[in-house]
């Protein structure tokens, strides 16, 4: 949390996490020179490193942004979206030395300085066909740059949550710019129905995963409660199971009721780290534990324990017989609210 | 994710789902993918004619004819010390005539010319200015 800093949090999962990372790209790099030198011994050593990495970012950038839906959809995906930072920067790794190999081999061997050649050696701007397709990497490598560079947890703190996760929004224009840098650059020269098909098929699962979480969460967001008295009827106490947490729509806002220890206590669903759904995680030492990062809160206040200072919102909650009403008016973050006893 | 979050996502993807499928389309309508294509492709480049051929222990010069135009291929056999090395058309001097193009490493270069090659081939270091090796027909 937000106490201190250090470069990179391991712990034993992400140690483990971050092998798997490692000897998947190895095993990639490996497979992908064997396969390619069987096929076509004259391939040069920087051509073959140039689409060895490039493809291999491609690859890891659809992983990625795969994780974000499929978490959303299943549960069971969750730990890898805890682990999504050290997969994007690898990933940013990746598309670098693929950027870096591709400018050196094709711009920094001139008299001309290596940036300003791939805006230059192809001024066909206006043709689909011959588009200098190197300008488009050049600007998603540039956004990737930015988004590994402020991965860390400094930035988010200090750019504060909103900023951050705009900044990193920009990853989906990353995404279009390396599909249309792949499109106009290397299918031109080298058409490939495979290879076409197999990026068409990436970005196919991608946009339905991503639209189908969208309906998905628009439909929970359109559920209108009953309202009685100013307060919202939610649900009965035998819906929410223990130590976990039943999330409503109230006032356009994701709202978590989580039930403990006879208790019945509402927060704001949103993480203040990076906005993680509260309300799917679950109870761990008497706080609730955000299934992304594993940020803590207090169920009563909405507190992070000290000596952390995150805060949430928090919610009054009444009990008639076994159903739970909900003060639809959010109290300032981190407000002390008696937790309903049943 | 807060409400304007998800909204902002989902509009998103509903953007890249409609533009990036015109793109892609628009990137490969004119990219040729019958294996027809390939074979009237193969078969032009295998019917052309192969005029005059020579080569020396630095390149390999060849010139071929077909129905539409004159090419030139240069094969550089062995590395030049040179930093820049240009190849030109000889004229009926044998001096430097037509330009063909640039040499760089050892490979395989092919050129289309307007004429037919008469006279050979010179290549020259353009910085200079000096005779690096010259094949004449």
């Amino acid at each position: 949390m937000s106490l201190g800093y250090r470069l990179v949090l391991w712990n034993k999962h992400k140690k483990t996490y971050d092998k798997i990372i490692v000897s998947g790209m190895l095993i990639y790099i490996v497979l992908f020179a064997v396969i390619t030198l069987l096929f076509n011994s004259e391939t040069s050593i920087e051509t073959l490193i140039i689409r060895a990495f490039g493809s291999l970012a491609i690859i890891m950038l659809h992983i990625i942004l795969a994780i974000g839906p499929l978490s959303r959809l299943n549960n069971h995906y969750l730990p890898i979206l805890y682990n999504r930072r050290h997969l994007g920067v690898s990933m940013f790794i990746a598309a670098f030395i693929h950027g870096g190999f591709s400018s050196f081999q094709f711009h920094a061997l001139g008299d001309t300085n290596p940036i300003y050649s791939i805006f230059t050696s192809n001024m066909e701007y206006h043709s689909l066909t011959n588009f200098p397709f190197q300008v488009l990497g050049f600007f998603a490598l540039l956004i990737l740059f930015t988004m590994a560079s402020t991965s860390h947890d400094f930035f988010l703190e200090n750019l504060t949550a909103k900023v951050w996760k705009r900044l990193h929004m920009l990853v989906y224009l990353a995404y279009a710019l390396v599909i249309l840098h792949v499109f106009l650059g290397a299918f031109q020269q080298e058409t490939s129905l495979f290879t076409i098909g197999i990026l068409s098929i990436g970005f196919i699962t991608l946009a339905s995963l991503h639209l189908i979480t969208a309906f998905k969460e628009a439909k929970i967001d359109a559920l209108s409660l009953a309202e009685k008295e100013g307060w919202l009827e939610v649900c009965t106490i035998d819906d929410i199971e223990e130590d976990r947490a039943k999330i409503f729509t109230v006032a356009n806002e994701r709202v978590a009721i989580f039930k403990y220890e006879g208790n019945l206590s509402a927060i704001h669903n949103v993480c203040k780290h990076q906005g993680g759904p509260l309300g799917e995680g679950k109870i761990i030492d008497g706080c609730i534990t955000c299934p992304w990062h594993g940020y803590q809160y207090l169920p009563g206040n909405g507190q992070s324990p000290p000596p952390f200072t995150e805060k949430v919102a928090t919610y009054e909650l009444k009990l008639l017989g076994t159903t739970i009403y909900i003060n639809p008016k959010a109290s300032e973050e981190g407000t002390a609210i008696k937790p309903c006893k049943y | 994710m807060t409400s304007g979050q998800r909204k902002t996502h989902k509009y998103i993807w509903l953007t890249l789902t409609i533009c990036i499928p015109i793109c892609i389309y628009l990137s490969v309508k004119n990219l040729s993918f019958s294996s027809k294509n390939t074979l009237e492709l193969k078969s032009e480049i295998t019917a052309k004619k192969i005029l005059k051929t020579k080569q020396n222990e630095i390149v390999k010069v060849t010139t071929f004819k077909n129905s539409h135009s004159n090419s030139i291929e240069i094969i550089l056999k062995t590395p030049i010390k040179n930093a820049t090395a240009v190849a030109y058309l000889l004229n009926k001097n044998f001096t430097k005539g037509e330009l063909i193009g640039q040499i760089t490493t050892v490979g395989i270069y092919n050129f289309n010319i307007e004429n037919e090659i008469e006279f050979g081939v010179v290549i020259y270091d353009a910085l200079k200015e000096t005779l690096i090796t010259k094949l004449t027909f």
